[in-house]
């Protein structure tokens, strides 16, 4: 257990900045996961901390120690790789107790590590066997147990699931969370799987082109994005934007138009009044809508938001439905469609079909309003009555 | 599938059934030749033996092939655990450095690997001699180690771009330096490209017959290769004895070969990378 710190890390490939002046607090026994699209930065920033990547400057300490110039294996660190690295020539058992071996660790104590790495990961008999006969979860298990058994100050991660398939990797996020809770290991873990984000971290890292773009709790940053880009990246369905216009500005709401929308959008203000700054008639906003902050589009008071379209697409999970809505004069821009269609999450079953007219209305309570530059000018009312009034 | 193509399939059959019955069939008349007297060898050069005795293999025998035998084993397994061992670990170096330098060192290396042996045999011969190295068996086997070495770097060297570098990272953090892991995670797993690259040396140094001819004059030193020559000098008459040295040393690499091709036909593949 120990805490890690990253101060003013900065990383260049040439002229290629990786990683332009990040700095991070992670308490001891916290579990963060760093999360980005590909080629922000994770697995560098996650690789410098272990020392397989040199920095350009900045420093790196746990508990206070500097361990940047600090050999790999003298760091206190051990990493689980997205490949497994296990050792294919060498058994369960060799492959757990290598480290200590070559630490010079007698055998009873290796033994000793080694046993009860693997009866925390339920793989006691798996022992004898060669990575070559195990399965691909079996493999991540012995991975971990890996790590383990060197009783490290912290653990690295390094998309550890990406090889799973989905079932299991289901399975490993539970098993993960467990063992942080047992170990009580300080554990950073990197990921580009926003739901393993959202699920396992203690606090999440959104990193983009370098740099951190948010820092904080799962719910913070799923309520609370402070960029589009983070609004964006957590959640799935992505949440809807919508380009829209600043009509007025009034005390408690901000009225907006946006093509395709009968009447103004009228977004109350509680939050954050003061990001309205230099915002007056005109000036072109993103408005952002989770997929649950939709309404049915002929309940009372929301008439004026409503929007006509057609099925596109609808996805059956069970207890819940999303829709892709074509709205018509209402796109959604920068989706996971390129048709800009909404995504709409309802939380019942719908026999919805491909082509069917349907109505929703935005609910201006639940809208984002994003600034020309993507920061968050209005958060909305209460950003966690979203679930129960997307109904 | 056309007819086109199946005959396109008949002529590549038909042409390598042709080329091996070439190979082949001097090698089963050099066997059944080392069966036969002195009498039907000349009598009925192309027929069976009466009957197969052994006799023409213990007059090869007696002359000393054993002794060349040996020599060859001994000349083949140094030779192959010089060259493997040197350029597996120059290999792991060169494809693991980012020194600009050692890029230079590999492509002289390769152009090494160009320098026929005929063209530098007079200076070797003279290095050689001036070692005091004459008729002894380093006297080849360093030079056999230093042509070997060149393609089994080019070798192992397309082996390690492929190896998977997070291995050796995992190595790194579990407590190895670069000794370490090479020694402990890296050679381990070269076996299949250990295997290609030793049977591919030791087949060329098993009939090596030029420096072998020049360095090693006394019987005592002899290789098979020379030695064979030597009793054909002896029994101007006994074919049949010449035929049975001849398999005695063609046996050896062959049964390996066969055992082996494997690994051989990968090797050569892997030039293809």
């Amino acid at each position: 257990m120990a805490s890690l710190q990253i101060r003013n890390l900065i990383k260049d490939y040439g002229s290629f900045k990786a990683i332009r002046d990040v700095s991070l607090e992670v308490p001891s026994g916290e579990f963060v996961v760093m999360v980005g699209p590909s080629g922000c930065g994770k697995s560098t920033l996650l690789r410098s901390i272990a020392g397989l990547e040199s920095i350009t400057s900045g420093e790196i300490s746990i508990d206070g120690r500097d361990i940047s110039k600090v050999e790999p294996f003298d760091r206190g660190v051990a990493m689980v790789f997205q490949n497994y690295a296990l050792y294919p020539h060498m058994t369960v058992r060799q492959n757990m107790g290598f480290a200590l071996k070559i630490g010079g660790a007698s055998k009873v104590d290796v033994e000793k590590a080694v046993q009860r790495a693997a009866g925390i990961l339920r793989i006691e008999n798996q022992l004898d066997k060669k990575p070559k006969s195990l399965s691909g979860g079996q493999k991540q298990r012995v991975a971990i147990g890996r790590a383990i058994t060197r009783s490290p100050d912290v653990f690295l991660f390094d998309e550890p699931l990406s090889n799973l398939d989905a079932a299991l990797r289901s399975q490993m996020r539970v098993e993960l969370g467990r063992l942080h809770a047992e170990l009580g290991a300080t554990m950073v873990y990197v990921t580009h799987d926003q739901t393993e984000a959202m699920t396992m971290a203690s606090r999440i890292v959104v990193l983009r082109d370098g740099i951190i773009e948010q820092v904080g709790a799962p719910l913070e940053l799923y309520n609370f994005p402070a960029t589009r880009f983070v609004a964006g990246f957590l959640g799935s369905p992505r949440m809807n934007f919508i380009k829209a216009t600043v009509h007025t500005i009034d005390n408690d709401h901000l009225h907006l138009e946006a093509a395709g929308l009968a009447g103004r959008l009228r977004v109350p203000l509680l939050h954050a009044d003061n990001a309205l700054d230099g915002m007056q008639s005109g000036t072109d906003v993103i408005v952002g809508v989770r997929p649950e902050g939709f309404v049915d589009g002929d309940v009372e008071g929301y008439r004026d938001w409503r929007i006509e379209g057609q099925v596109a697409v609808v996805e059956s999970l069970g207890r819940d439905t999303l829709l892709y809505l074509n709205g018509g004069g209402i796109k959604a821009f920068d989706s996971e469609s390129h048709e800009g269609y909404l995504a709409i999450h309802r939380t019942r079953q719908l026999q919805a079909v491909h082509g069917q007219q349907l109505q929703v209305a935005i609910d201006p309570g639940a809208a984002y309003v994003f600034d020309a530059s993507g920061k968050t000018c209005v958060f909305p009312l209460a950003p966690n009555h979203l679930l129960a009034g997307a109904a | 599938m056309g007819s086109r193509f199946r005959w396109v399939q008949v002529l590549l059959y038909g042409f390598v059934s042709l080329w091996s019955l070439f190979v082949l069939l001097p090698t089963a008349w050099m066997v059944i030749g080392a069966f036969k007297t002195k009498r039907e060898f000349f009598l009925d050069p192309l027929g069976m033996p009466a009957s197969f005795d052994f006799d023409a293999f213990e007059r090869a025998w007696g002359t000393g092939v054993g002794g060349f035998l040996l020599n060859s084993m001994f000349v083949t397994a140094l030779s192959v655990l010089v060259i493997v061992v040197v350029s597996a670990m120059a290999a792991y170096v060169l494809a693991r450095t980012d020194n600009r330098w050692m890029r230079l060192v590999y492509l002289v290396i390769v152009a090494g690997f160009a320098v026929p042996v005929q063209a530098v045999i007079i200076p070797l011969f003279q290095m050689v001699s001036g070692a005091g190295m004459l008729n002894s068996l380093f006297a080849i086997v360093l030079p056999y180690a230093a042509y070997g070495i060149p393609f089994t770097i080019i070798l192992f060297y397309a082996f390690f771009l492929d190896f998977p570098r997070e291995l050796e990272e995992a190595a790194l953090l579990d407590g190895c330096r670069p000794v370490k892991t090479f020694f402990h995670i890296v050679l381990p797993l070269m076996g299949p490209a250990v295997a290609s690259a030793a049977i591919f040396q030791a087949v060329f140094i098993w009939n090596e017959f030029l420096l072998a001819l020049l360095m090693l004059t006394k019987p005592a030193v002899k290789t098979l290769t020379v030695g064979i020559l030597q009793l054909g000098g002896e029994f101007t008459s006994d074919w049949a004895a010449i035929m049975a040295g001849l398999s005695i040393a063609v046996l050896p690499i062959l049964t390996v070969f066969i055992l082996a091709q494997k690994y051989f036909v990968r090797s050569l593949a892997g030039l293809g990378k």
